[in-house]
C-alpha cells in the first residue's frame, strides 16, 4: 500500500485542496467496486454503492486519523454500505429489481465463448457467488476480504471494527457455511 | 492437540495465522489423525478455489461521476429538496387513500336512503311465494297439514 502517498494526500485534501480526492478514488475504485461486486453480486447495485461510498468518504475524510490505513477505512465505509444497501426499505427493493433486475455477474460480466478450461472456471464462478449469496452479509464480508482481496486477520478486524477472536470465528463459521456448497469442487473422491 | 481443537484452528493454519508453536502441535496432529488431514485438505481446496473468483475493475469514467456526484451533493447542501419530496411523496399517498375511503363512505350514505331500501327491500324473502298451491311443493304442505289435522 502507498500509505505515505495517502497521508500526503489526505493532508492536501485537509488543507483545502478538495480536487484530490480524485487521486484517492483513482487508486483504490478497482478494490472497491471488487468487494462491492462480490458483497451484492449485481454489477448496477455495485456501481451504486462504490459510488455512495467515495461520496461518503469525501463528507468524512476531514475526520480521519492518519494513524489508521485508508484503504481499511474505505472498506469499513463500503462493507457497511452494503449492509445497510441488503436492509433497503422494501418497496425501493422491488421498485430497483423490476428496474435493473438481479442478473448475475458472471453473466453480466463475461459472454466470451467458453471452451473447457474457461467452462470449468465459470462453474467455480458461478458456484462461488451462490455460495456467497447464501452467507449473510457478516460472514460474507469477512470471507471475501480474506480470500478475494487478501486482507490479514488483523486488517478485517481493523476494517471491521471487532476483535481478532470475532474475525477468526466468522470466517471458520463461514467456510463451514461454503463446505456444503461448494463440495463438488472441494471434496477428495 | 485433540481432534476438536484442530477443527477450530483449520482456518488460521491455511490463512498462516497461527503461532509456531501451535501450528507444530497442529502439524503434529495431522501427521496422526486421517480425519483431520481430509478435513485440511478440503478445506484448502475451498481456499484454493477463490483464485478463480473474478476480479472486477470499476467501470470506465467511474471516478469523474463521483466528483460529479460530489459536486451536485455540495451544491445542494443537505439535501432538503429530497427531504422536502419524500414529504410529498407521504403527503400524497395519504391524501389517495383517505380520498378513497371517503369518497367510499359518502357513495354509501348517498344510496342509503331510496335506493338502499329498494336493494334490500327486494332482496326480501317475503316477495317469493315459497310454495304455490299446484305446484308439487304446495300439495306436499297440503298433505302435511291434513296428516296434522288428524
Amino acid at each position: 500500500m502507498h500509505r505515505n502517498d495517502d497521508i500526503e494526500l489526505i493532508n492536501s485534501f485537509k488543507r483545502g485542496d478538495k480536487a484530490v480526492f480524485e487521486n484517492i478514488i483513482l487508486r483504490y475504485q478497482d478494490r472497491i467496486f471488487n468487494l462491492c461486486i462480490h458483497m451484492l453480486g449485481n454489477i448496477h447495485d455495485a456501481e451504486d454503492i462504490a459510488q455512495d461510498t467515495f461520496v461518503k468518504a469525501y463528507q468524512k475524510l476531514g475526520e480521519f486519523q492518519p494513524d489508521a490505513s485508508l484503504y481499511t477505512w474505505l472498506y469499513r465505509i463500503a462493507v457497511n454500505t452494503c449492509i445497510d444497501h441488503k436492509r433497503r426499505p422494501f418497496f425501493e427493493s422491488i421498485f430497483k429489481r423490476s428496474e435493473t433486475g438481479e442478473e448475475s455477474v458472471i453473466d453480466q460480466v463475461s459472454n466470451a465463448p467458453a471452451p473447457d478450461k474457461v467452462c470449468e472456471s465459470h462453474q467455480i464462478q458461478h458456484a462461488l457467488q451462490r455460495a456467497l449469496a447464501i452467507l449473510s452479509p457478516k460472514l460474507r464480508a469477512v470471507i471475501i476480504l480474506k480470500e478475494i482481496e487478501g486482507l490479514s486477520y488483523e486488517e478485517i478486524a481493523d476494517t471491521l471494527d471487532v476483535s481478532i477472536g470475532t474475525v477468526k470465528s466468522r470466517i471458520s463459521r463461514a467456510r463451514d457455511g461454503l463446505k456444503v456448497l461448494l463440495k463438488d469442487f472441494t471434496e477428495q473422491k | 492437540m485433540n481432534c476438536l481443537k484442530t477443527h477450530k484452528l483449520i482456518s488460521p493454519y491455511i490463512d498462516g495465522e497461527l503461532k509456531v508453536t501451535d501450528r507444530k502441535a497442529f502439524e503434529s496432529h495431522m501427521k496422526s489423525c486421517r480425519a483431520c488431514s481430509i478435513a485440511v485438505e478440503n478445506a484448502r481446496n475451498q481456499h484454493n478455489l477463490f483464485a478463480y473468483a473474478k476480479q472486477f475493475k470499476a467501470p470506465y469514467g467511474f471516478s469523474t461521476r463521483v466528483m460529479a456526484d460530489i459536486a451536485s451533493e455540495k451544491t445542494t447542501g443537505f439535501s432538503l429538496p429530497l427531504l422536502l419530496t419524500r414529504f410529498a411523496e407521504v403527503v400524497v399517498l395519504f391524501v389517495i387513500i383517505f380520498s378513497g375511503i371517503i369518497s367510499g363512505g359518502f357513495l354509501a350514505g348517498n344510496l342509503m336512503p331510496e335506493k338502499l331500501s329498494s336493494v334490500t327491500s327486494s332482496l326480501s324473502l317475503d316477495v317469493f311465494d315459497p310454495a304455490p298451491p299446484d305446484s308439487l311443493g304446495g300439495v306436499y304442505l297440503s298433505m302435511t297439514e291434513v296428516r296434522d289435522e288428524k
